[in-house]
């Protein structure tokens, strides 16, 4: 029986928002793709699950760069352009902060928010509005330079705040804005999302974070993150790219330093010019090349030279009274007991109890979220892979039982309710939950840390250095624009543009 | 503007850049495939195992334990008591799955030599696997089995401390596995087991849970068709019983034949505790489809034609109006994925490219965003119409 062609154009490997992203933009442009995806639905962990009737949220808190019908930001207009259209809710607020002497919501525009930190911090709104019209301008620049690279010095006239600040960390840079600590508590909440303290996390990173979080606000879409995914795929395959689910790729074929397939768990041996994986370099690289000694000692060192990055710890459940009899008020609350990032990041490599909680209740950016009478109500931290590294099969259950706890005894100290007399379901979703259905290295979702040595910068810069192996590219959260579902889909059209310039490239060099 | 001065602020760039390709040169050309959290994961969840027949017992005149060990000899992968396990077995050509809640418990497939049981009962003509399994299976048969599966099992952040099993017929043996688990120190709960039977003869596992002789676990027998020197409870598992043996805080798991559920599911209205508190085993297959509301009764006798994609393949066969897409697919022998054939773990979702189908509104687990587009659990799908439907390669 025979179930694929001869021979495809681009083989991807992973059918979550990065593969789709690729083989959505290749299919445009008239390549054969099929895309082979473990599981048997699409996205990744941008998926739902059916628990006791009711539909939840895997793991979209907030969608980044979808901006308003209308005035589409990147990711939103690229869908839009694929002819992907997806029901967008648009986030109430950009979050309640629950810190140290603080208790305050805020909300998405970048007057309204300084107003806002201004009426908690008085005298701050000029200085904070000056950091984040500088974080926007860095914005912009990061969003033209990536489609329209230039010189060092025309760069220098046209982008300099991208320019000037590229060499800092996000706490060089604040630290010159002479901020009260409380105005800069209140800017930071949203680093876990982007996973590194200031001290080590790039200024450019931190812009590109709050000029689009804190600028457009934030969006999910109706059916949850599923209903991306699957218009996504549905329309993959709308536009001819074959999608094969339960399909786990084992090698991909490489001979004298190019791709030329992979080889699947069920043995098929599948043909390709070019290859898209989505699995981590690390795994490629060490794994999954055939035979393995096309692989060059500097991949090797490229990814020994990296750090991984957060994973994910979600306690998700549906409670049986409507959030607000809860005393849950907000679509996002971050809960920290400091807002020291670089102390919080060194306690995301244990095992808990964890310092900083972000919670989402899905019901106030959709109201039909759950049945009437309930709410959905998750509790997150970003671990580092390092603590859950250690944890063996029999101690899982344990530890994963204990940290969960912790996590919802802490939100029910503070919403003053014992969230545990109202749990109609609850799923814990762990670092190995995500391996089990990702095959994702290390369970790791937000790629490789964005720090001083592996800025987004300069990954930009020897970005094509790094392309090893002929016709072999990768799409997902280990790649330049690093994690999170915005930038997934960055990445997974990076990977795309990359194989179509190296078809004309090719096409040029025959004439 | 300036954050340090002109030369630092405009040499940032080249500045990270070294500290990249810096680091890179710095590091180890060792290949590093250390992925201990994907290990774990796949130890929890390795997905089909070759399993072997290593025992066959009977726990009751009517019903048999089938012991399984793993064929490779490696550790079995743990799970909670009340899980069940897909069974693949192949008769007459056929492979066909079944879903049986493990009667065994957890620590049993941990141990050394370590072993996982389900029990069987005879059917009463209505389950060709069942009586596959008490008369064709044997001492040293091979067959793949994933384990681990399900939701039924005790989650103590949002459970009860006290557990009132409400079990009818071979709806034993989750709770059989549970009460091992308690009985071996490795499950904090206390278990109330109110066992309906119809006759002493039809009681299953009665003296392996007797023997347990742990005061955290205590098992009721309920018979519906006693004789008159029968001591203990008669009757049904009715609110009046299940209040009677209730004590405090209390959650209710029930597992049994389908009739148990439409009876249960009335006298649980009666003892008004909160929804959270009650947590019903899955439906099971559908014994009659033609029975469920909105079922079309004039296409009960029909047979189309369902057009099956694989990938670039295409197979056409038989497909009956009432049964489900999952059975066509295995009489004609082509292979899907499936585990709970009851609707909810979405192993078998199959697109529908077009035609009519009916879906069992009690084994509707869909996704919504799934529905919209026409996606099915094939296992609770039923053709109405010719279909062309696409599934996975297996």
């Amino acid at each position: 029986m025979k179930f694929y062609k001869d021979h495809y154009d681009v083989i991807v490997i992973g059918g979550a928002l990065a593969g789709l992203s690729s083989a959505l933009m290749l299919a445009d442009k008239g390549l054969d793709v099929l895309v082979l995806e473990r599981h048997n639905l699409p996205g990744g962990i941008a998926t739902s699950f059916v628990r006791g009737g009711i539909e939840i949220e895997a793991a979209l808190h907030e969608m980044m760069s979808i901006g308003p019908a209308g005035n589409r930001l990147k990711v939103g207009k690229f869908l839009e352009d694929m002819g992907v259209n997806v029901d967008w809710l648009k986030v109430p607020e950009a979050y309640h902060a629950s810190l140290p002497g603080i208790e305050v919501t805020l909300h998405p525009g970048l007057e309204t928010f300084a107003r806002e930190v201004d009426k908690e911090v008085p005298g701050t709104y000029d200085k904070v509005l000056k950091l984040l019209n500088l974080c926007h301008t860095v914005f912009d620049s990061v969003n033209e330079l990536s489609i329209h690279p230039m010189s060092k010095p025309l760069m220098l006239l046209k982008h300099e705040a991208f320019v000037k600040t590229a060499g800092y960390s996000t706490a060089e840079v604040m630290n010159t804005f002479d901020l009260p600590q409380k105005a800069r508590d209140l800017l930071a909440p949203y680093w876990i999302y982007v996973g590194s303290g200031f001290r080590d996390l790039p200024f450019t990173i931190f812009s590109v974070l709050m000029a689009d979080y804190i600028g457009y606000g934030s969006y999910i879409p109706r059916k949850f993150s599923h209903e991306m995914s699957l218009k996504m795929a549905e329309r993959a395959e709308a536009m001819g790219v074959q999608i094969e689910y339960r399909q786990h790729v084992e090698k991909i074929l490489v001979k004298d330093g190019h791709v030329y397939g992979v080889r699947t768990a069920r043995g098929d041996e599948i043909h390709a010019d070019y290859v898209i994986s989505a699995p981590y370099p690390n795994k490629v690289y060490t794994s999954m090349i055939e035979p393995i000694s096309e692989v060059p000692a500097k991949a090797l060192k490229m990814v020994n030279g990296r750090r991984l990055s957060l994973t994910a710890f979600s306690v998700i459940m549906i409670l049986d009274k409507p959030a607000k009899e809860l005393n849950i008020r907000d679509y996002s609350i971050f809960r920290g007991d400091t807002m020291d990032t670089d102390e919080l990041y060194r306690d995301l490599a244990g095992l808990g109890p964890y310092r900083y909680l972000t919670c989402i209740c899905h019901n106030y950016g959709n109201p039909d979220a759950t049945p009437e009478g309930t709410c959905s109500f998750s509790i997150t931290t970003l671990p580092r892979v390092d603590g859950w590294k250690t944890v063996s099969a029999d101690e899982y259950d344990a530890v994963k039982h204990r940290v969960a706890e912790q996590m919802i005894d802490d939100m029910s100290r503070y919403f003053g309710v014992n969230l545990r007399d109202h749990i109609l379901e609850i799923v814990i979703e762990t670092p190995m939950t995500v391996a089990h259905y990702t095959g994702m290295w290390n369970g790791c979702i937000y790629g490789y840390a964005h720090t001083m040595e592996d800025h987004i910068v300069a990954r930009l810069q020897t970005a094509e250095a790094e392309r090893f192996i002929g016709g072999l590219e990768f799409a997902g959260a280990h790649q330049i624009s690093g994690d999170g579902m915005g930038p997934a889909v960055t990445n997974g059209r990076k990977a795309a543009k990359n194989v179509l310039d190296d078809i004309k490239a090719k096409k040029e060099a025959v004439k | 503007m300036k954050i340090k001065g002109f030369l630092q602020d405009v040499g940032g760039a080249s500045r990270v850049t070294k500290a990249r390709l810096t680091a890179f040169e710095d590091a180890s050309e060792k290949p590093v495939a250390d992925d201990p959290i994907g290990r774990v994961a796949r130890e929890w969840h390795p997905g089909k195992l070759e399993l072997v027949v290593d025992r066959i017992y009977p726990v009751s005149p009517t019903a048999k334990t089938v012991r399984f060990v793993r064929a490779d000899g490696q550790k079995l992968p743990p799970f909670y008591a009340g899980q069940f396990i897909s069974l693949a077995f192949h008769i007459n050509g056929e492979t066909v799955t079944r879903p049986y809640s493990l009667s065994s418990a957890p620590f049993e497939a941990r141990q050394e030599k370590g072993f996982v049981e389900i029990t069987v009962r005879r059917s009463k003509g209505d389950g060709f696997i069942a009586d596959y399994v008490n008369s064709e299976l044997k001492v040293g048969d091979r067959l793949l089995g994933n384990l681990g599966l399900g939701q039924f099992y005790y989650e103590p952040l949002r459970d009860a401390k006290h557990v009132m099993a409400l079990a009818g017929g071979v709806g034993i043996t989750p709770f059989a596995s549970m009460a091992k688990e308690i009985a071996h120190g490795t499950l904090d709960m206390d278990l109330t087991i109110l066992y309906g039977s119809v006759s002493p003869d039809d009681i299953i596992l009665k003296d392996q849970l007797a023997g347990l002789n742990c005061d955290r676990v205590k098992v009721v027998h309920v018979l519906s068709g006693a004789d008159e020197g029968w001591t203990g409870e008669r009757g049904f598992l009715s609110a009046e019983l299940i209040r009677k043996y209730t004590k405090g805080d209390t959650s209710y798991f029930i597992c049994g034949p389908q009739a148990m559920y439409t009876f249960l599911r009335e006298e649980i209205k009666k003892l008004n505790v909160p929804a959270r508190r009650v947590r019903f085993e899955v439906f099971g297959q559908a014994k009659d489809i033609t029975a469920f509301p909105g079922y079309p009764q004039e296409k009960k006798g029909e047979t189309y034609t369902l057009t099956v994609r694989r990938g670039i393949h295409e197979d056409r066969i038989p497909a009956r109006a009432t049964e489900s897409l999952v059975v066509a697919l295995e009489r004609a022998n082509i292979a899907i994925d499936t585990a709970c054939r009851s609707g909810e773990c979405g192993f078998c979702r199959t697109k529908v490219l077009s035609g009519d189908y009916y879906v069992c509104p009690e084994n509707d687990g869909r996704r919504g965003a799934d529905r919209d587009f026409g996606y099915v659990h094939a296992c609770a799908a039923y053709p109405l119409s010719d279909m062309t439907i696409k599934i996975p390669i297996e």
